[in-house]
């Protein structure tokens, strides 16, 4: 029946010939796969983090991410602040929330038993989600982008805007400053030694409990600005996060979970494929479907995805 | 405290383990008489159903936790996409009986050798892919789901978005003794109050339904046991303990790592035909990623690489959201809990079961066992050892 889908398509592979010498509609759907993949690569970011340093999978990271967005909001629209100094603010509360969570919800389970936690995750996922739905109803609104729509470079029907440019240039900015943390900063090295090896960083006097918060207020900050930047192109309601969320995965298993370079490189290959794919072979009802194909290549060439750490096992 | 020490297998063990058994089996009997008019309560002003529908729906998704122990919790291979098998089975059986007008339960020929060979070739490629990268890949083909069951050229088969009503019914057979066992249980003293007098056909269809249900469930799981607790299980258990040392120890690494995504696979479209001849209708939506989470969490739950665990885990994906959603009032204040709330109420005692039972419901259910009914372990009889050339 899949066959019946590839029959079809190379039937139709003469209007598909059309459309691939239309350097225009290539142009258009490179820039929008480079938008989107800014934005997968900055949720993705995100779960890199978290899984740097306690070597699971936050599934709460999307939600925590739409609680920060909710709040960017709130500041900006109801408050009347500038909206980049209401992403900060918004990055900021982000990060004590989940400071507070970090504390109450994971610290009391013991970080080598990575099964409860999952489920602690699944739970937040459920509260923050509902929660949102409480506080804020289910009815769509709109954010204001920090980025112009107007394009500098146009050509045709391809638009490079200052929203693409900005949210790859934030993407960069954020994955250089956590570079200089992470190399340079002493809770950086605190961060470095606990994902390398929990109980000899403790045994150094390490306070891995305060540095694994600090990872989690720095995922949520990531997180809170990834929402910033893919909201305004979508509608803000509920469960806008989910759908971002589950290309983001697919983004941090394609680049290796413990790279950030990875998480980029995964977010940008996840945006570029959904985009060009799936308009060239006219699959717009299997994006994801297109998405789990390339992982799927990808996983069976390197199976820990572009960056990740290969990891050997002694005997 | 508690009982008389007992050692492993002697008399008053095995006595204690057919009481223990035969007090399961009438309660398996005795419940759907109880709860065939839905049975409520009310505590804190809230009302809670337990209707026989839930409990059989209740007992399809045990089955599909079964499978998803097979490759998560012995094999060690984290697979967070099940409901795509879940659902794979539902649809299959739901287009042979609708087009091919086949009854329930003789799909199974087909779904398990299908869902077989479909969940050996997904293990293909997780001989290499591992750990959470091989999660994260089944849980977005989970994702995907309902995307190909929408798909125009299988929308006419599959019935698109919005799914499948399945037009056969499930109609007890005339020697079915449900009107005696009924009239039976009624006829004793308090516990007979609450069986109702005389059963609609409706009801009696929901009675039959649900012990069919029990009995594939329990083929399943008796099948599932004895695979696991042979050479099959040790292999698969000692692969997820130890690759190298599996393989050094002689185990066919990729031989028994498709096979048991290939069991977890059928078993799990077991549990799908089981929904579907539950509920006589297949959407796509749900078997899309929230049965998916629902599965792992029932999985964690109840206890991994435990069959009782999924019996538990069942139990509880099936009840505490049902129950979730049924808590409209908080106790002493005025706050009326509706909608939202619901995940709320779920995701808080999601995270209290975890504390409270860290290693799964199964595992605590061990430990009070082991607590009031001791059983002194015994060393099992010498092995003897046959050499190969013998």
């Amino acid at each position: 029946m899949l066959f019946c889908r590839l029959a079809t398509t190379l039937g139709t592979f003469d209007i598909s010939l059309d459309k691939l010498s239309d350097g225009e509609l290539w142009l258009a759907q490179f820039f929008r796969g480079l938008s989107d993949g800014a934005t997968y690569a900055s949720l993705a970011l995100a779960l890199v983090m978290i899984y740097k340093s306690t070597g699971f999978i936050n599934f709460a990271q999307g939600s925590l991410a739409l609680l920060g967005v909710y709040l960017v909001y709130v500041f900006s629209v109801e408050q009347g602040l500038p909206i980049a100094v209401a992403v900060v603010c918004a990055m900021v509360a982000s990060a004590l929330v989940a400071m507070f969570i970090e504390r109450t919800f994971i610290r009391p389970f013991p970080p080598n038993n990575v099964l409860p936690l999952v489920i602690v995750t699944l739970g937040l996922l459920l509260i923050i989600d509902s929660a949102v739905g409480i506080v804020w109803q289910f009815r769509t609104r709109s954010l204001p982008s920090m980025f112009s729509d107007s394009a500098p470079i146009q050509w045709g029907i391809a638009r490079l805007t200052w929203r693409t440019i900005g949210n790859l240039g934030a993407v960069f900015v954020v994955v250089g400053l956590l570079y200089v943390l992470m190399a340079r900063t002493k809770i950086g090295l605190a961060f470095r030694a606990v994902s390398s090896n929990l109980e000899s960083a403790q045994l150094m006097g390490i306070r891995v409990g305060s540095t694994l918060g600090f990872g989690w207020a720095l995922a949520a900050a990531i997180g809170t600005l990834s929402g910033a930047l893919v909201v305004p192109d979508l509608l803000l309601e509920p469960s806008v996060m989910l759908r971002v969320l589950i290309f983001s995965l697919a983004a941090a298993a394609l680049g290796g979970l413990d790279s950030m370079v990875g998480a980029v490189l995964g977010g940008l290959v996840v945006g570029l494929t959904r985009n060009l794919l799936v308009t060239f072979l006219d699959l717009s009802e299997l994006a994801l479907a297109t998405a789990v194909a390339v992982i799927l290549v990808v996983l069976l060439a390197r199976p820990t995805g572009f960056l990740g750490t290969v990891r050997r096992e002694r005997v | 405290m508690g009982l008389a020490l007992a050692k492993e297998g002697s008399r008053l063990h095995r006595r204690r383990q057919v009481i223990g058994w035969v007090l399961f089996a009438l309660v398996v009997v005795v419940i759907p008489f109880l709860i065939a008019d839905t049975y409520s309560a009310t505590i804190f002003g809230n009302r809670y159903t337990v209707g026989l529908g839930n409990l059989s729906q209740a007992i399809a998704f045990m089955v599909a936790i079964l499978g998803l122990n097979i490759a998560t919790g012995y094999s060690g291979q984290l697979s967070l996409g099940h409901s795509f098998f879940v659902g794979s089975g539902a649809y299959l059986t739901a287009v042979l009986v609708n087009d091919f007008h086949w009854s329930y339960l003789s799909t199974l020929v087909v779904v398990v050798p299908g869902l077989f060979l479909f969940g050996v070739l997904f293990g293909l490629p997780a001989l290499r892919i591992q750990g959470l990268y091989l999660g994260l890949l089944t849980f977005v083909m989970a994702t995907v789901f309902p995307s190909i069951i929408r798909l125009e050229e299988l929308a006419d088969r599959t019935g698109g978005s919005n799914g499948l009503l399945i037009g056969s019914d499930l109609v007890a057979p005339s020697w079915a003794p449900t009107e005696t066992v009924a009239e039976w249980l009624h006829s004793i003293p308090g516990l007979g109050a609450r069986v109702p007098d005389g059963f609609t056909s409706r009801q009696s269809e929901a009675v039959y339904k649900y012990f069919l249900l029990v009995i594939v469930a329990a083929v399943c799981f008796w099948l599932v046991r004895n695979i696991l607790v042979g050479r099959v299980g040790r292999a698969l258990i000692a692969i997820r303990d130890n690759q190298l040392g599996a393989v050094a120890n002689g185990i066919n690494l990729a031989a028994y790592k498709t096979l048991s995504f290939g069991l977890s696979a059928a078993v799990g479209g077991v549990a799908g035909t089981m929904l579907a001849m539950h509920s006589g209708f297949v959407g796509p939506d749900e078997f899309g990623f929230n049965l998916a989470i629902l599965l792992i969490v029932g999985s964690i739950v109840g206890g991994v690489a435990t069959l009782h665990g999924a019996v538990a885990g069942g139990l509880v994906i099936q009840f505490v959201p049902h129950w979730s959603g049924q808590t409209q009032t908080l106790p002493g204040t005025d706050i009326a809990l509706q909608g939202p709330y619901g995940g709320v109420i779920l995701g808080v005692l999601l995270i209290a079961i975890v504390f409270a039972l860290p290693s799964g419901a199964a595992n605590g259910f061990r430990q009070l066992k082991a607590r009031f009914m001791p059983v002194v372990p015994q060393a099992p009889a010498r092995s003897v050892i046959v050499s190969p050339d013998a």
